[in-house]
């Protein structure tokens, strides 16, 4: 926890000094997240307000502290999903519309050990998010937030309320859904004459 | 690892190339490098109090318009209750008779059992005249 409880408990009996506190504790890592999840830099401090809406107006219902992490992941969570769905500027591109540049790309940044600049950057966060958009939403979420976020799967079984085995079997499918889209691209003939080897 | 626990169905039934999918943990880690946390801007917290605030408001509103339907819901009952015993009160003095008894006691008072049954012999009386 990045704050204490009791901060938590004065924010849930209405003072604001304290739960501005608790916004300016969490609210880097949550901007963050967001960012990965949607893949929206402009539209990243809007959603993060919206999450922090939610947290102010169901603080009242928190009881213990254990589960105060995974209910911010869990508001940080559906209000993505909210922008994801209600969003008309969702990324449309899919892998089969890639360019070879960032097919390439793709390629090179899974080598890569070396320090990426700031182009290079750019290139895998359009990459990525060119191949997450490829997926559905529910694929892209969890897989960002196992693969990325690395939360664990005691921490998802918390933030979405399913056993172990059932997040398992949907992380594998989400997983195979975005290698699948990777390696048809990567295997198309006339899109690039460098194939796939993930080398 | 966690990926070979999947299902059986005709999806799962292919196992992950684990070449491929090394190339994909790296390619999310590189992700993860490529996207830092973002700094909020400065008018971020004013946003999200004005937000906050201005739902604060909707949803007083709304109970603000919750109380005032209650209230004239009450004031019409009333109102609907005064009329309706005005007219009980008005239709009684009008009979000039007020039951309080059962519907049957009602009937009783009403002399029904006092009626004659028909007589034939009158009518053939009457049908002389």
């Amino acid at each position: 926890m990045l704050v204490e409880f009791e901060l938590i408990q004065k924010a849930q009996q209405g003072d604001a000094a304290a739960f501005s506190q608790v916004v300016t504790a969490y609210r880097r890592r949550i901007l963050g997240t967001i960012s990965r999840l949607i893949g929206r830099p402009e539209d990243v401090e809007d959603v993060a307000q919206e999450v922090f809406m939610r947290l102010y107006f169901s603080v009242g219902q928190l009881r213990t502290a254990e589960v105060f992490e995974p209910w911010l992941y869990r508001l940080t969570v559906n209000a993505c999903y909210d922008y994801l769905r209600k969003s008309k500027r969702r990324l449309e591109s899919r892998m089969a519309d890639l360019s070879d540049q960032q097919v390439m790309m793709a390629d090179a940044v899974a080598g890569s050990k070396a320090q990426l600049d700031e182009t290079e950057r750019l290139r895998v966060r359009d990459t990525v998010n060119g191949m997450l958009s490829a997926v559905s939403e529910e694929d892209r979420i969890l897989l960002t937030m196992k693969e990325v976020e690395g939360l664990s799967l005691k921490e998802l079984e918390a933030v979405y309320g399913v056993n172990e085995n059932a997040l398992k079997v949907r992380l594998f499918r989400a997983r195979q859904r975005v290698l699948k889209k990777l390696k048809g691209v990567t295997e198309t003939p006339p899109r690039s004459a460098k194939t796939y080897t993930g080398e | 690892m966690i990926w070979n626990t999947a299902g059986n169905d005709n999806e799962d039934s292919a196992a992950l190339d684990p070449v491929a999918s090394a190339s994909l943990d790296r390619l999310f880690h590189a992700y993860r490098e490529a996207c830092p946390d973002p700094d909020a801007g400065a008018n971020f917290m004013p946003q999200l109090w004005s937000k906050i605030e201005a739902r604060e408001n909707s949803s007083n509103l709304f109970g603000r318009m919750a109380k005032a339907l209650v209230t004239a819901a009450v004031a019409a009952s009333l109102i609907l209750g005064v009329l309706l015993s005005t007219v009980a009160q008005s239709a009684s003095n009008y009979n000039g008779t007020y039951y309080n008894g059962t519907y049957v006691e009602a009937l009783m008072a009403d002399h029904a059992s006092g009626l004659e049954p028909l007589n034939l012999d009158r009518i053939s009386e009457l049908e002389q005249q």
